[in-house]
């Protein structure tokens, strides 16, 4: 069943044009220069601290690096975050 | 942000977390369904962020399952601007003070605007103001009604015809018109007087016309009493008649007939009789109305007065234009007394004269005068004494009739 699912889901994406975060229940990442990265859809926090901060997502985390790192604001599923940004990675479990 | 717009004005504190990983106590909190904002890691072990003042009590909660120690370190947003204000004594007490002041200043009296009337006149009336009370300074809501004010004023300066009161706020405006005495220089046209009542004639002043009757006279109703037509001794002859006709004159005859008339009055009065008065001992009070609500201010108690005629004066309090819901009730207790008073025969008889005589000189008007009266038959029915009263009285019986020319 789950396999099932899992194959479907791509294909939904494909021909009935679904948004792939929502469907495949993926983090959105909303990069505004280098000033803002807007994240919804994360799992939580697993750290944070001036230059990292840590998302757990799905499949792994998404970890950005950066200076003078404040969180904007904290949502159940969104986090805003402001500061420099140097780099964003996709770190797998 | 749509979520951390409002928090300025609901108050929002931040915290500080101490702790091993304190991010992940934000993050509890945001899992909770919390919203944080403005999170900051000072130190490894140390980091701040916003809460709402009213997700303070979920925070507590909270922190009974994780092990961070929390330190509120700044309160913000209007709950603690009003908290500062309210601690602030003085600046609450100038507050109330002022509001006070503003009342007690829309409830006097500023000014007494009189317009219409000559100098002199004006003088008059707001000197008569001044004795009921009303002038600048005083309390509205001790002023009787416009109405009364109105009635009152006319009553007292007897030179104004009409004056209108009108409240507007803390000014009271009157507008009079004077009273214009006019001189009767209407021209009369020929006339005669006659009689309006049969009486005999006591004293006759003719001042224009020829008299026709004398002094001891009976007269009927419409006898001519003094005629209009001068020269009239001329028409004895049917010849003459005609030659005489530019001769005979003919004037508005004027004078005063005084005449004795009499009357025949039934009155009844009764033996017993009863009547209120008052005693002359009273007291005030003063309430506050809101609604049902009455509040005493002042007079408590009630006075040991058998029996109590109320008066109770009610006038709103005012705020700038405003009219308050609330009202300002001054009530007067007057004692007063029942008396009772068995009267014998005589004095009811002669109480009952008075009356008679008291209504008689008002149904006359003020020019007769009652010289005499008898009792013409007298009896007692009922606790009452019926009287049949014979009055005489000298009056003035001329009446003015046009004479028509066809005469």
């Amino acid at each position: 069943m789950k396999k099932l699912q899992q194959g479907i889901r791509p294909w939904l994406i494909k021909y009935l044009a679904l948004p792939s975060d929502i469907v495949l229940e993926l983090p959105r990442i909303t990069i505004i220069g280098q000033l803002h990265v807007y994240i919804e859809n994360h799992k939580g926090l697993a750290t944070y601290s001036e230059t990292e901060l840590k998302l757990k997502v799905n499949k792994g985390f998404i970890q950005i690096n950066g200076s003078s790192f404040v969180l904007k604001m904290m949502l159940p599923e969104e986090i805003l975050l402001e500061g420099t940004i140097q780099e964003v990675k996709f770190v797998p479990e | 942000m749509k979520q951390i717009q409002d928090s300025y004005l609901t108050g929002y504190v931040t915290i500080l977390v101490t702790g091993e990983k304190p991010e992940l106590f934000f993050q509890h909190c945001t899992s909770a369904g919390l919203t944080v904002w403005n999170v900051r890691k000072k130190a490894p072990n140390r980091c701040e962020g916003n809460i709402r003042l009213r997700d303070i009590k979920y925070i507590r909660k909270l922190n009974k399952k994780t092990n961070y120690k929390l330190k509120f370190i700044d309160r913000k947003g209007y709950p603690f601007l009003l908290r500062r204000f309210i601690r602030r004594k003085e600046l609450l007490l100038g507050v109330l003070l002022s509001f006070f002041l503003i009342l007690f200043l829309s409830n006097i009296l500023w000014e007494v605007k009189i317009t219409g009337v000559p100098k002199d006149i004006e003088e008059k009336i707001s000197k008569q103001l001044q004795s009921d009370g009303i002038h600048p300074g005083a309390w509205i809501f001790s002023l009787k009604s416009p109405n009364e004010i109105q009635q009152k004023l006319v009553k007292d300066v007897p030179e104004l015809l009409w004056v209108g009161v009108e409240q507007k706020g803390t000014t009271f405006s009157l507008e009079g018109v004077e009273k214009i005495i006019v001189e009767e220089e209407e021209p009369l046209g020929p006339r005669d007087l006659i009689a309006t009542k049969k009486g005999i004639i006591k004293k006759m002043y003719v001042s224009n016309g020829l008299p026709k009757v004398q002094v001891n006279d009976y007269v009927k109703p419409g006898d001519k009493l003094v005629s209009g037509v001068i020269n009239e001794s001329s028409t004895d002859d049917n010849n003459e008649e005609e030659e005489e006709k530019g001769k005979k004159e003919l004037v508005a005859a004027d004078g005063e007939i005084i005449a004795t008339t009499w009357y025949e009055v039934n009155v009844t009065a009764p033996l017993q009789t009863s009547h209120e008065s008052l005693t002359g001992n009273n007291e005030k009070k003063f309430f506050l109305k809101a609604g049902k609500f009455q509040l005493p201010v002042w007079g408590f108690g009630t006075p040991e007065y058998k029996h109590i005629h109320r008066e109770i004066n009610e006038s709103p309090i005012k705020f700038l234009k405003w009219e308050l819901p609330v009202h300002f009730i001054e009530t007067t207790l007057n004692e007063k007394t029942y008396t009772k008073v068995e009267r014998s025969q005589k004095e009811a008889v002669n109480a009952g004269i008075e009356q008679a005589k008291k209504e008689l000189a008002l149904q006359l008007g003020p020019d007769a005068v009652i010289v005499s009266e008898k009792v013409l038959h007298e009896t007692i029915e009922n606790g009452k004494v019926i009287l049949n009263l014979y009055i005489n009285v000298e009056e003035n019986i001329a009446k003015a009739q046009p004479l028509t020319q066809g005469d």
